[in-house]
């Protein structure tokens, strides 16, 4: 849990695999990168055993450079595919259980705080639509309801990808999949609203056809979730295996997808933008100069 | 045999956008060079990609067609390569900020 976790033990530099070598002298700690210098730095994110040009594993890239401090982080996941990506990068990942993957964090970031005081330490957890809104609904649901400081993120793909495609809560209604032949006939969960009623300080959807947008988005919910509450993002990535999208077509999908039913929407509570503007300088959410307030009369 | 993403220097070096590499899934696979595209001679830099990481979706295709215009971007069969670049031969240039950002807490 700090920079001293990648760097070479004396005399073993040259003995180290490149990936290692490039890791402790161009990756990403300690520095600030963004996603416009993506290619010219080592990421922390390495090779992974997931489908080619899935979605889900660029949301997940671009996740993992967003963080504000990747040497401080620690991420918590749950079964679902996105672990398997999650689980390969330089940056400690905690698997939970299924469904109890914001239980975990909540200890987790309730012990980090007990250990390290003042020291922001970010928990990020990541799991799948099923993990959030089916299995592990009523621990994310509690965790928010205790307004627990971490973030929770939902790579929401719309099927149990990794099962085979069975419909999850998520799945839209009407979707016809390989384990769903008659169709879902319920509609899709409104986990936004959800999130909202529970007292999430930052509520956004996102989709990863806008690299920028994603990255600003998970800087600003970690950030709020140090000191302010629960954090959620929901992020369309679409599983390109079960929906059966061309691999070269995942991104025309994804902005179908954002036109249709993900535009982006993002909610921030007053307090958390009171916190972002003093703290972190977010211009845009410091309160309107009176000037620049239209007289309606 | 199997496909893999090549980078036309020649066009990617007189437009550099730099979309591509922001689109990849798999990390670390498309790279920017700085040097490659100006000791041909040409304003920018170029992108290249890490073959031996490279799945072969083509999503940066569509990206480099369709997004960026630029068509610079095609799947070719890897033996057809005149030049891979090996993981071992990426170098980064490595320009990002010392950050200061870590514990901005006061008191």
């Amino acid at each position: 849990m700090s920079l001293d976790y990648v760097k070479f033990s004396n005399g073993f530099e040259r003995f180290m695999p490149k990936e290692y070598r490039d890791m402790v002298e161009h990756g990403p700690f300690g520095k600030k990168v963004t996603v416009s210098q993506m290619g010219s730095f080592k990421e922390a994110l390495e090779e992974h055993p997931m489908c080619a040009g899935c979605a889900m594993t660029l949301f997940i890239r671009l996740a993992i450079i967003a963080f504000p401090n990747p040497e401080d982080t620690i991420t918590v996941g749950t079964a679902g595919c996105g672990r398997l990506a999650i689980s390969q990068a330089a940056i400690p990942f905690v698997y939970g259980n299924y469904g109890d993957q914001n239980g975990v964090a909540s200890g987790l970031s309730r012990g980090l705080r007990l250990r390290f005081g003042d020291k922001p330490k970010d928990v990020v957890v990541m799991a799948g639509d099923g993990g959030t809104a089916d299995i592990g609904f009523q621990q994310v649901l509690h965790s928010w309801f205790r307004k627990e400081r971490f973030t929770t993120i939902m790579l929401d793909n719309e099927v149990y990808g990794n099962t085979g495609g069975q419909e999850s809560g998520m799945t839209n209604r009407g979707a016809v999949l390989k384990m769903a032949p008659l169709g879902k006939k319920f509609e899709k969960m409104d986990m936004l609203q959800m999130a909202k009623v529970a007292g999430c300080a930052y509520v956004a959807t996102v989709v990863p056809n806008n690299p920028r947008r994603v990255e600003s988005v998970i800087k600003k919910a970690v950030l709020i979730a140090r000191e302010v509450g629960s954090t959620y993002i929901q992020a369309y990535t679409s599983c390109n295996i079960e929906y059966a999208i061309p691999t070269d077509k995942v991104m025309e999908d994804a902005k179908t997808v954002e036109n249709d039913r993900y535009q982006f929407t993002e909610y921030v509570s007053e307090e958390a933008k009171q916190y972002l503007a003093e703290r972190y300088g977010y211009k845009e959410f410091l309160p309107k100069p009176a000037a620049a307030i239209p007289n309606k009369a | 045999m199997y496909l893999v993403a090549n980078v036309n220097v020649e066009i990617c070096a007189s437009k550099s956008c730099k979309l591509c590499t922001q689109y990849c899934p798999e990390a670390n696979t498309i790279q920017y060079s700085e040097e490659m595209g100006k000791e041909q001679g040409f304003k920018y830099g170029s992108a290249y990609i890490a073959v031996d990481r490279c799945k072969g979706c083509a999503l940066c295709v569509w990206v480099c067609d369709s997004l960026a215009k630029n068509n610079a971007i095609k799947m070719t069969m890897i033996d057809q390569l005149p030049k891979a670049a090996l993981t071992d031969n990426i170098t980064y240039g490595d320009k990002s900020t010392t950050a200061v950002l870590a514990s901005p807490m006061v008191g």
